[in-house]
């Protein structure tokens, strides 16, 4: 920061106040934010356990080698890993089109148009333990609602309860279910921020529908696009938790970030064991951190390419 | 798909109105049809949540034969209800008031680059979105302090929010320094202007901040899975997750519990809307 200003508030002794305050906040956030967050990948190179003072060695590569490439067990993570980018891929489409979708309808002058915002925003804020049971209950598989309305087209299913690929299927719908009103919201604020000039301009040109949308909309709409895009991307490689609420831990449906909860902290809670692997689970979250990382700097590239095309 | 509805005038007034009726016309099937996906849910909450065990599983989607509201007693009761919102409302106020303190006198300094290194660390506050998963070594932290099972080691974790800070910060930026300087010349020590002129100046950031980490701690689920064994610690959520594992085939309660839980939620967002979607767009659209 260039402009750096002169220290206004007092000479002296009274000139470390600043300092002596933000002390607080700034320990708290290297001790348990940055710090561990940081550590984790020490960590993934020993054979930490859940046992208080129980002493932790230096392991090397050892966990990424299990992880990756040691038995069945390999075999179930790179499968989980592959379930993770398939979860990410469908939801960040979806999510995005659907998001993108209800804005545009929304951003039109009609009534109730505040209503139907609140309605689709709302499980946003409820959290994943509201959000699951709520769907638990809906998609009920004998006469349920959802089974119920199914069953008018002759369609059955047992959907959390059926097999790994139909229950993978319902977790993806409630998981943009819960979160598009984030993604319509970013939407909606970028596109108030268009000015109605552009539109009357284009339509005196003999431009409309879907011509505006493409010509307008979309283009000015370049930074809400991408942080939607980015967002969504990385959202979506790193949420497991509806997993746990509308599954538990079933075989064939794990991604990796309820794997890492799972081998870090056992798959059910209770007391504290020499069972948790907590230095295999860090190497597991640093695969995905990877992941995401990779992916991320990809999408990075996109937006990038996006707004050196769209606003020079 | 149009984003403004055309005006009357510009292509034949017939057609352009026949138009736009169309495109409304549309808009609301559609807006229709999502409505159901969201409705639906809460409907059947509400609905079941009437019911008898009995009624309930004879026919899960017919209507209540009468209005029993005995499920919400027992939800009550059963779910440990009251001592479970007390901790969820004890951890949520005491974590927030702590964060949002601490951060103001750390926002600030960084704002105005008070000191050597203060953009190096708005930087570190930056690159907190991209870095690992915390998780691990927090926990062992946790575990090796001896607060395990405790609430203070709980509260600890929801002490740091790095886009709460980021969110402080820009709005401090917005406001002139001639007033830090008008300040210092009438003599105001440095925390005296923090407290009373920078705090209410800023008040809708640090609304938004307070709302957003508030609803974070209490719809947490994962924490306090990890870090609490003891029931008497528990918050809401992980009690609602526990009592659906003892009572999960009894989904007129759980239905009950479930709706007791969103209700003051679903009210306090009508309040708040504004401050929730201001924090989660800010500086999404700006580029």
């Amino acid at each position: 920061m260039a402009n750096r200003t002169r220290n206004l508030f007092g000479q002296g002794r009274a000139a470390w106040t600043p300092l002596v305050f933000l002390a607080p906040g700034v320990l708290l956030y290297l001790i348990i934010g940055v710090g561990p967050s940081l550590a984790t990948s020490v960590y993934s190179f020993t054979n930490a356990t859940g046992i208080r003072g129980a002493p932790v060695d230096w392991i090397g590569f050892d966990n990424y080698r299990e992880f990756l490439f040691r038995g069945l067990a390999s075999r179930d993570n790179l499968a989980a890993l592959q379930r993770t980018l398939v979860f990410s891929v469908l939801v960040t489409v979806i999510q995005f089109s659907l998001g993108l979708l209800l804005a545009v309808l929304l951003n039109q002058k009609l009534k109730g148009r505040t209503f139907f915002r609140t309605l689709f925003f709302m499980p946003v804020i409820l959290g994943v333990a509201i959000q699951g049971l709520m769907w638990k209950l809906f998609l009920l598989p004998r006469g349920g609602p959802m089974a119920s309305f199914l069953g008018l087209f002759g369609t059955e299913g047992e959907f959390l309860g059926g097999q790994p690929g139909e229950a993978f299927f319902w977790v993806i719908v409630v998981q943009i279910w819960a979160n598009v009103g984030i993604t319509m919201v970013i939407f909606l604020a970028g596109m108030q921020t268009i000015s109605a000039d552009l539109y009357e301009a284009a339509r005196i040109d003999g431009a409309s529908g879907w011509k505006l949308f493409r010509s307008i909309t979309w283009p000015q709409l370049t930074p809400a696009i991408n942080t939607n895009f980015l967002l969504n991307i990385v959202g979506s490689l790193q949420a497991w938790q509806l997993f746990l609420v509308l599954l538990g831990y079933r075989p064939g449906t794990q991604v990796l970030g309820y794997l890492v909860f799972a081998e870090g902290f056992g798959q059910t809670s209770g007391a504290v064991t020499a069972g948790f692997r907590q230095g295999y689970a860090a190497a597991a979250s640093i695969v995905l951190f990877l992941l995401v990382l990779v992916i991320g700097l990809g999408a990075n590239k996109v937006v990038a390419y996006r707004e050196e095309r769209y606003m020079g | 798909m149009t984003t403004v509805i055309a005006k009357p005038g510009l292509e034949g007034p017939h057609s352009a109105t026949a138009a736009a009726r169309r495109t409304k016309l549309v808009s609301y099937l559609i807006l229709a049809i999502f409505s159901v996906a969201y409705i639906g849910p809460i409907l059947m909450l509400v609905n079941t949540s009437f019911k008898t065990l009995g009624d309930f599983f004879k026919d899960p989607i017919g209507l209540p034969t009468s209005l029993l509201w005995q499920n919400f007693v027992d939800a009550w009761n059963l779910a440990n209800f009251p001592k479970y919102m007390l901790n969820s409302a004890i951890y949520a106020s005491v974590a927030t008031a702590i964060f949002v303190l601490t951060s103001l006198f750390v926002a600030f300094p960084i704002a105005r680059g008070l000191f050597k290194g203060s953009s190096v660390l708005l930087t570190l506050y930056v690159v907190a979105l991209f870095l690992p998963p915390a998780l691990i070594p927090q926990f062992q932290l946790i575990l090796n302090l001896g607060l395990y099972n405790t609430r203070p080691g709980f509260i600890l974790l929801f002490l740091v929010n790095p886009i709460g800070m980021i969110i402080l910060v820009n709005y401090i930026k917005s406001i002139p320094r001639e007033l830090d300087e008008s300040a210092a010349v009438d003599g105001c020590g440095y925390i005296r202007y923090v407290w009373t002129v920078v705090l209410p100046l800023i008040r809708p950031a640090v609304a938004t901040v307070t709302v957003l980490h508030a609803i974070g701690i209490w719809n947490e689920l994962i924490l306090p899975t990890i870090y609490l064994s003891n029931d008497d610690y528990y918050p809401i959520t992980r009690g609602l997750i526990v009592f659906e594992g003892v009572y999960g085939s009894n989904w007129p309660a759980l239905a009950a519990a479930v709706l007791m839980l969103m209700i003051p939620m679903l009210v306090l967002f009508m309040f708040l809307q504004r401050y929730i979607i201001s924090g989660l767009t800010a500086g999404s659209v700006k580029g």
